[in-house]
């Protein structure tokens, strides 16, 4: 179990912005991966896998894996390690597949 | 906008190398690479709101990328980033997708540095969050310097463990135990090869004091057997292994932790020059597939060339110095660069190349994969990690027939998935050879399609090909 900010001190890193993840605020910094404020909350998991339900999360960081999927700002299967925090962003965990939001 | 020249795929040391050597010989050249910044991997910046203002001790290698990249971006080389290369067609003409569309960059020349990703080695637990590659740990610290957790157990082989034990020590992190694979016996058998790359043996050393002095105990000879948890990792265990990294007999040591990170050496990134129709060879000392390369790492379609990690994971030295001498080659090719300063530089590229390649040989020598690692995971373990399938229903079509990676794909959906077999081709490879009794490359590979990558439909259906870069050299 993960406590507190993994943020390493001495850095000064970019604006202070705010995304929810599940519907709750959690702070990020202008330049950080979706995924970097996830895990610096201590929230490494990021969706149910399609068929046996397993959760899953963060594992090569660098776009390869596809196991770090979101929902962002509604549309499924994004790579969180991939996609660039900004204010108001929502993540959401993504159930297997995920569900693409229908056209009006 | 006058026409490119040589397209580069890749922002890493080798493609930047190789970008900057044609471009200040005069040849114009296009750059193209996935991420917002250059860098790749081992060059990997901070984003450019961070700054660390006391220049501590982690990110040497940042400060040099830096320099690449700031060379690369003053010689005038076009970029194309935040852009995903994700096919090659008719020989040299590379398709590029960005979230607004896709354009085609068609050149005389073309250099692959897709560079490697870490190789995949499934054990029970392995797809728990929590458990990460150590290439993903770098990231979060080299990038983001972000800690990936605060209890940690580092596993695998290779001297990058040492480089992540260090990361995470001045990171304020607790690492519970390094766990390396190899034995790592009679170091002194080496010497006399290492004596010329003494900064190489320094550093290790260094690394390795500073493991000893902060009180982490390093296991040699061993691997970590599973990974435990529920929703996310809370513990590891380990045990010793054998030369060829298979579990041996021995006691199992369990540690608390909140946080394994696996590195067990990297694979090439082979899509694109796959999709280029080069020829490729199973390299069993790398353990990976790799294109075939002429002396000037050109490869066997004209004017293609591949360098870096993506034509065999050599280091990022190596990488330089082999984007250096293909630059010089596609400099030649277009006819900026003959005669004597075409010899002398080439020269000096390939001295470079001949005084590393001793240290790469006791590299691999002393972490040379050992196959035997495979038997670490059981028949319930995750193979597929995208469509969940197992290492038992592999290796039962495997006993029902199945003789080649793409006749598993097509009777149990292995590497069918987002992925497109990145992470369990190599470890199915294993499994085709041990069940057939054959070679890993008669295993085969799975058959190469376009896109490399997956990109969206609407990516596809705006063709920006004849629209103008802006300045950030990203299509409006």
């Amino acid at each position: 179990m993960i406590q507190g900010d993994l943020r390493m001190v001495g850095v000064v890193r970019g604006s202070a912005v705010r995304i929810s993840v599940d519907g709750e605020s959690i702070p990020a910094h202008e330049g950080e991966s979706v995924a970097a404020a996830m895990l610096a909350a201590g929230r490494r998991f990021t969706r149910w896998s399609a068929r046996a339900g397993e959760p899953r999360g963060y594992f090569c960081g660098m776009g390869v894996c596809q196991d770090c999927l979101v929902v962002v700002d509604g549309r499924p299967n994004v790579r969180a390690c991939m996609t660039p925090v900004r204010e108001g962003l929502t993540v959401d965990t993504q159930r297997g597949l995920g569900e693409w939001p229908v056209a009006p | 906008m006058s026409a490119v020249e040589c397209v580069v795929v890749g922002g890493g040391p080798a493609g930047l190398a190789a970008a900057a050597t044609a471009a200040r010989h005069g040849v114009r050249v296009a750059l193209v690479d996935e991420n917002a910044e250059l860098g790749g991997q081992y060059y990997r910046q901070m984003p450019p709101s961070f700054s660390v203002p006391d220049s501590p001790r982690i990110g040497r290698e940042t400060t040099e990328g830096r320099r690449l990249i700031d060379e690369v971006r003053a010689l005038g080389v076009d970029l194309h980033l935040g852009s995903v290369a994700w096919g090659v067609f008719d020989q040299r003409t590379v398709a590029v997708a960005t979230p607004e569309g896709s354009r085609r960059l068609e050149a005389e020349a073309l250099v692959l540095a897709a560079g490697a990703y870490d190789r995949p080695v499934p054990f029970p637990g392995w797809t728990l969050p929590g458990v990460m590659t150590a290439g993903g740990a770098q990231n979060l610290m080299k990038a983001y310097r972000m800690l990936p957790g605060r209890r940690v157990l580092i596993a695998g082989s290779g001297p990058l463990l040492l480089v992540v034990a260090h990361y995470l020590l001045q990171g304020g992190a607790e690492v519970v135990a390094l766990c390396e694979a190899s034995a790592l016996r009679r170091l002194w058998r080496y010497a006399p090869r290492l004596a010329p790359h003494l900064d190489f043996v320094q550093q290790g050393y260094r690394y390795r004091r500073e493991i000893q002095e902060a009180g982490v105990p390093m296991f040699t000879g061993h691997v970590v057997r599973r990974a435990v948890g529920h929703a996310e990792v809370n513990g590891a265990v380990i045990g010793p292994c054998d030369a060829d990294w298979r579990p041996a007999p021995g006691p199992e040591r369990h540690f608390d932790v909140d946080t394994v990170v696996v590195g067990y050496g990297f694979v090439s990134s082979v899509e694109l020059s796959r999709l280029a129709g080069c020829e490729h060879r199973y390299e069993p000392a790398l353990g990976s597939w790799v294109p075939v390369r002429s002396r000037d790492l050109e490869t066997t379609v004209p004017g293609v060339f591949a360098v870096g990690d993506g034509a065999g994971v050599a280091g990022s030295a190596v990488a330089l110095a082999e984007g250096r001498l293909a630059g010089l080659a596609v400099a030649h090719r277009l006819g900026r660069l003959i005669g004597r300063e075409l010899s002398r530089e080439t020269a000096r590229a390939r001295g470079r190349l001949l005084h590393l390649a001793g240290f790469r040989g006791v590299m691999d020598a002393l972490y040379r994969f050992g196959p035997g690692v495979r038997a670490l995971a059981d028949a319930e373990t995750t193979l597929c990690r995208c469509e969940e399938v197992t290492v038992g229903e592999a290796v039962e079509a495997i006993g029902e027939g199945a003789g080649h990676v793409n006749e598993v794909k097509a009777w149990t959906r292995v590497g069918m998935g987002r992925c497109q077999g990145r992470m369990c081709g190599p470890a199915l490879a294993h499994l085709v050879a041990e069940g057939r009794g054959s070679d890993v490359a008669a295993a085969g590979f799975f058959t190469p399609r376009p896109p490399a990558k997956p990109v969206p439909l609407a990516a596809l259906a705006h063709d920006l090909t004849d629209e103008p870069l802006t300045e950030e050299g990203v299509a409006p």
